[in-house]
């Protein structure tokens, strides 16, 4: 009887088995999924229906979920076609921009269509590139602005190639340097594209606007130092060998070089032009005969930056300030070893006067006279009627 | 020297003077045979103050221990008319004794300052000790030089400027015969002592009659 029992157990066991069935979770309703909104309404409804497309096609066509990958699976297989044949992916493609063959082409405005991943990763790669402005050539009004009249100002920017401060920054440097020295720089900055009109002759232009006074034009090409153009008075030019000019370029130009960014080249190398023209007045002055005796007579030492010289050329030209400071702190130390002199003499002074008044006051060593003998006189025992008297009545008639 | 009476010379060893016959006993008999007791700065006419009077005794104190031999005293008064101040320290010198004077100073080595309020005067009575040592130029410098002070009424002030310079002209001194040996300083001694006038000894004049008065009137 068990046995009978035991084996209609074991039998029954797998058709139960077979009879359970697993519970699986389910949206309530078929269509309950598309209420829910991804991200709880916090992201904008383009992005979402940017991000939805694939699945948004799926719902209009009523497909479930398994439906949108079959789609998906469809788009990737509509994908290996286009790259497959290429004027299919052309055509399919929703392109606002101008017609092919013209030059706009070359740059598409931005669409709504562009916004795809694809194409913001290309944007994206297009606004990391530096963007270059193609400046105008110098012609027309820019070239008047340029050469039409002198120019009023050492530093000749039109095109405002230069950053403000740094603009500002030579203009002082410049002035600065026209006051201290007796030649005058000026600076026309340029793009490093354009190029200067052939009607201009720069000797000319610079005979007609510097004739009087001693002058020298730089022409900078932005961030192309090596491209600088140089002008001289004829007279300087004459009376120098080329050798001293072309040395002075060749400074300018290493300074220059020595950075990438023009405000920066641009002041480096004014300052080096600077320096030079110093060094070339100093030449000047000895070539001619009554300069030597004055340059003799003067030593170099004698020229000492101004007390209102630029930040800029302590920076680069820190020399000239260490001889004015360091005398400026030794005549400090001397006055102030000349004033402690002055109070400890006066207190030594002062304290001698108050020593010597008192000097009665201080109780020294005792002092003891020998005794000698004495004889009375008009009978006193201890006195002889020694006497001395003074009046100090004001009005003493008898003084 | 001369007579502190008539101011005329007087030599050394005269008894009386040749001019006037004064001598001690004319003033003891009209000032008193008596000895006074005086303080170091004895103030009768009451014009020093408290502090003056304290600055003044430093200032003594300092002098005695440089010059453990002199006395430095002083005597503020209002002399009545027809007293003399120098026959005032002639007498003060003779029978005064001053408090804490120890017998290391007796009066002959005094320098006694004499202010006399109402004739406005001052003056310093030197004894034998003290007149070897100081000259009266030095002692007239002395008072010269306290003479601001005392047309200021600056009496304290002014008689302690007085002692010290004459203790300048005593330091100077003393420096002097420490200098010289003991035979210079007999010689010294001498000639100082030496017969100015060169005249003979004059003798003591006779005694007037009513010097028994006198003599009734100090005991």
């Amino acid at each position: 009887m068990k046995t009978t029992f035991l084996i209609l157990l074991i039998a029954s066991l797998p058709m139960a088995g077979l009879c359970s069935k697993v519970e699986m979770p389910e949206w309530e309703e078929p269509k309950a999924a598309a209420s829910y909104i991804l991200g709880g309404g916090l992201w904008p409804n383009d992005i979402l229906a940017d991000t939805d497309t694939g699945e948004g096609e799926g719902e209009s066509e009523g497909e479930t979920s398994e439906e949108a990958s079959e789609g998906a699976l469809a788009t990737t297989e509509e994908g290996n076609e286009l790259e497959k044949n290429p004027v299919a992916k052309k055509e399919n493609l929703e392109f606002f921009g101008p017609a092919e063959g013209t030059e706009a082409l070359a740059v598409p405005p931005p669409t709504e269509v562009a916004r795809t991943k694809a194409t913001e990763t290309s944007v994206d790669a297009v606004a990391e590139e530096p963007v270059v402005e193609a400046l105008p050539p110098l012609t027309g009004e820019l070239k008047d602005l340029y050469f039409a009249h002198a120019p009023v100002d050492f530093l000749v920017d039109r095109q405002r190639l230069l950053t403000e401060q740094k603009s500002n920054d030579i203009k002082r440097f410049l002035e600065f340097h026209s006051d201290e020295s007796d030649y005058h720089i000026y600076v026309f900055v340029v793009g490093e594209t354009q190029k200067i009109p052939d009607d201009i002759n720069l000797q000319q232009l610079h005979r007609e606007w510097f004739a009087d006074s001693p002058t020298v034009v730089m022409f900078y090409y932005r961030e192309a130092p090596d491209m600088t153009e140089f002008v001289y008075n004829d007279a300087i030019s004459s009376a120098l060998p080329s050798s001293v000019f072309e040395r002075i370029r060749q400074n300018c130009l290493r300074e220059g070089a020595a950075t990438d960014l023009a405000p920066d080249q641009v002041e480096k190398m004014a300052i080096e032009l600077s320096i030079q023209l110093y060094w070339l007045s100093r030449l000047e002055q000895h070539e001619s005969k009554e300069a030597q005796a004055l340059a003799a007579e003067t030593p170099i030492h004698e020229l000492p930056a101004s007390a209102d010289a630029p930040e800029l050329l302590r920076e680069y030209a820190p020399g000239i300030f260490l001889e004015e400071s360091g005398r400026r702190f030794v005549s400090m130390i001397l006055t102030a070893l000349l004033i402690v002199l002055v109070v400890i003499i006066v207190a030594a002074i002062g304290w001698t006067a108050i020593w010597w008044r008192n000097r009665d006051r201080y109780s020294g060593k005792p002092l003891l006279f020998p005794t000698f003998q004495v004889v009375p006189r008009l009978g006193g025992e201890f006195s002889g009627g020694g006497f001395v008297s003074m009046s100090f009545e004001l009005h003493d008639p008898t003084r | 020297m001369k007579c502190p009476k008539c101011q005329r010379p007087v030599d050394h060893e005269a008894e009386s003077c040749y001019s006037c016959g004064y001598s001690e006993l004319e003033a003891a008999e009209r000032y008193g045979a008596n000895h006074v007791q005086l303080s170091r700065v004895h103030d009768a006419a009451a014009c020093l103050r408290k502090q003056e009077r304290d600055d003044l005794a430093e200032a003594l104190d300092h002098l005695e221990m440089k010059f453990p031999q002199m006395l430095f005293c002083a005597y503020l008064g209002s002399l009545p008319p027809g007293v003399s101040m120098s026959e005032l320290g002639f007498w003060l010198l003779n029978h005064g004794q001053v408090k804490g004077a120890e017998y290391a100073r007796p009066n002959e080595n005094a320098i006694l300052l004499i202010l006399d309020m109402n004739s406005k005067q001052i003056g310093v009575s030197l004894g034998y000790f003290a007149e070897s040592l100081i000259t009266e130029e030095d002692a007239y410098r002395a008072l010269m030089h306290a003479r601001p002070n005392l047309i200021n009424a600056e009496f304290g002030e002014a008689l302690e400027r007085i002692f010290l310079r004459l203790s300048r002209v005593l330091r100077k001194k003393g420096r002097k015969l420490q200098k010289v040996s003991h035979q210079e300083l007999q010689d010294q001694s001498r000639a100082l002592n030496r017969n100015v006038l060169d005249l003979p000894p004059h003798l003591r004049p006779e005694l007037p009659e009513k010097q028994p008065e006198i003599e009734l009137r100090s005991a």
